[in-house]
């Protein structure tokens, strides 16, 4: 990094610092702290929805997934605008009027206090592992490209935002969301311009897509069919994405408190109905332009040469393994595929300047051959570092940052790298907000103290928000041991979105059925998931919908077999003295 | 004044939401799929 970068991405850190702390309001009370008095207006909610949900990883991953496997990660959003409409009619309003503090309050009074406990504690474990690895991830891509120390870069990523989210609570959360997705959105246009600007002359944008094209990596819309018909291990399709990806966003804007806590700081049904549904509408075209950034990156580098694996950091690492002199092989063969595209690119940058589609088409199918050698060469020196025990074999999530740091101007590498510091921040700080509003809320007045006071219940608050960051920061310190647990930790939230989700929809439309059946068939799904994930290969997306099927279909016939109905309470008596 | 809970914001009924929202979708998906075919 140069001086100009460094420049930009302390100042650009630093100001969001001190914006968060400009805009955090002396709060009174707890509501004032976890929920902004209840006060806050529809774009606000929007953006504090989009900055919870886009992770530094989601900056980071999505233009290497275009780059690797295409556009076709889209269509995992195709679920969502079903989605907020269906918890705009009956999650929303339920929520707002019983006033509720966290989505599992509404558990107790539905049900009974063990499953509002058990939820609660679900949550909290899972969010509070998965904002330690949301810390971890992007800074162990920014210290092995930037040769930074990890440890350093940990407490950066996870620590600063403390600052102003212990002293700003939901209020400088939001309004911090809001700056932040500005500097992201607008990095993230510059680097994709400056990709297509660096194309040679003769190749623009639409030449950049016929190229992604034919290599295959403008798939946007891909069906999962083939001759054998439905592959259910197919990560993204369009059936997948649309059912798996509906279960999931109905569980993880109606029933996680990162998302929930967020739109209950609306200042009516409204505002929240308003920033779910514009969220609803502008997501899918939003994470279009994200893959989209990262095809014209692939295009970029058919003109450019491309490293055989973007981790410099495992590269070394297999070269001091017993596995050095086949990687070699692999190096010098590459090389060769590089000398023979450029020949290639070359040919076709001159058909497409002098007008001649048919040698544009015969050097672009020749391309396309020349693409499937490399993605093997890809493949086998992946194999060769898993075989070695590398831990970052795949090397999807720093291609983006490799472009970046290779070939954009001084300046704007510091501030893409504040990108990703800053999404980081925008989804941590929401998460750190939410678990103290949760350990407060459901753990501390349910075993501690009913009511403390409202003086000693915020400073407590506070502590909680302080203690969940200092938590998170050392998950991710400990996660740098610990590589290959990893991934199972980010495997944990798709154990436990579906059967959550289930509760909650017990809870809204099966009257009847009451705490004793749907806490048994919450394990009972529980088990169910787990299950299915160690013993088949079926695409994580399915699991929500199975673990929500599961406790929907467990808890009816349990409460059959139990005969005993339930109160046919659809909500608590607070929602007939509605304000 | 209590707040009327069955309105939707901005349109007439939560059909119409329905209508905006999925047809949005489906344009997109046509969309898309064109785009695939044009570039493939």
């Amino acid at each position: 990094m140069r001086t100009a970068d460094w420049i930009v991405l302390m100042l650009t850190l630093a100001g969001i610092i001190l914006y968060g702390i400009a805009r955090s309001h002396r709060s009174r009370d707890i509501e004032g702290y976890f929920l902004s008095n209840r006060e806050m207006p529809w774009y606000l909610i929007l953006l504090s929805i989009m900055g919870t949900q886009a992770s530094a990883i989601t900056f980071l991953s999505a233009p290497g997934q275009a780059f690797t496997d295409g556009m076709r990660f889209v269509q995992y959003y195709f679920g969502l605008p079903l989605a907020m409409i269906i918890l705009c009619i009956t999650f929303v309003p339920l929520y707002h009027r019983l006033r509720l503090f966290t989505a599992y309050e509404f558990l107790e009074t539905r049900f009974d206090r063990k499953t509002r406990i058990l939820t609660s504690l679900i949550f909290l474990v899972s969010r509070a592992l998965s904002t330690g690895i949301s810390i971890y991830a992007p800074s162990i891509i920014l210290s092995s490209l930037l040769g930074w120390d990890i440890y350093l870069t940990n407490i950066v990523m996870g620590g600063l935002l403390i600052i102003y989210t212990v002293n700003g609570g939901a209020r400088a959360v939001a309004y911090t969301q809001q700056m932040i997705l500005a500097v992201v959105f607008g990095g993230m246009f510059l680097a994709g311009a400056y990709a297509v600007s660096m194309l040679p002359e003769g190749i623009g944008f639409q030449e950049a897509l016929h190229i992604s094209g034919r290599l295959g990596r403008f798939n946007v819309i891909t069906t999962g069919f083939s001759e054998e018909g439905f592959d259910w291990t197919d990560r993204y399709n369009l059936l997948s994405g649309s059912i798996g990806g509906f279960f999931l966003a109905l569980s993880y804007f109606g029933t996680d408190h990162s998302q929930v806590g967020r739109y209950l700081t609306a200042r009516s049904i409204r505002e929240s109905r308003m920033g779910l549904l514009i969220n609803g509408l502008v997501k899918v075209p939003m994470q279009f332009l994200i893959l989209l950034t990262g095809t014209m990156v692939f295009a970029f580098y058919q003109f450019h040469e491309s490293p055989l694996h973007f981790n410099r950091v495992a590269v070394d690492q297999v070269m001091s393994s017993s596995y050095r002199d086949s990687v070699q092989q692999l190096q010098a063969a590459h090389a060769a595929l590089q000398e023979e595209k450029r020949l290639l690119v070359e040919r076709l940058g001159t058909a497409v300047h002098s007008g001649k589609p048919a040698v544009r088409d015969s050097s672009l199918d020749a391309l396309a051959g020349l693409q499937q050698t490399e993605d093997a060469l890809r493949g086998d020196m992946k194999g060769y570092m898993k075989a070695a025990g590398v831990a970052a074999a795949n090397d999807t999530n720093y291609i983006f940052l490799r472009f970046v740091l290779d070939y954009l101007p001084a300046g704007l590498v510091g501030l893409l790298i504040a990108v990703i510091f800053l999404s980081a921040w925008g989804s941590i700080a929401a998460a750190l907000n939410s678990l103290a509003s949760c350990t407060m809320v459901d753990i501390h007045r349910t075993f501690v103290r009913q009511s403390a006071g409202d003086a000693r219940e915020l400073r407590l608050s506070k502590l909680y928000t302080l203690v969940w960051g200092l938590f998170c920061v050392l998950v991710a310190e400990l996660a740098t041991d610990m590589g290959s647990l990893i991934e199972a930790v980010n495997i944990l939230g798709s154990w436990f979105y579906g059967v959550i989700l289930g509760i909650f929809l017990v809870a809204f439309y099966l009257k009847h059925v009451g705490g004793g059946a749907v806490f048994r068939a919450a394990i009972f799904g529980e088990a169910v998931v787990i299950t299915m994930y160690v013993t088949t290969e079926l695409a994580w997306l399915w699991l929500n919908v199975i673990g929500a099927v599961t406790v929907v279909l467990a808890a009816l016939t349990l409460q059959g077999w139990m005969g005993k109905s339930a109160p046919a309470v659809h909500a608590p008596k607070v929602l007939d003295s509605d304000p | 004044m209590p707040e009327d809970t069955d309105k939707p914001p901005l349109l007439r009924s939560w059909s119409d939401w329905y209508l905006l929202v999925l047809g949005f979708l489906l344009l997109q998906v046509v969309l898309y799929t064109l785009l695939t075919q044009t570039y493939a």
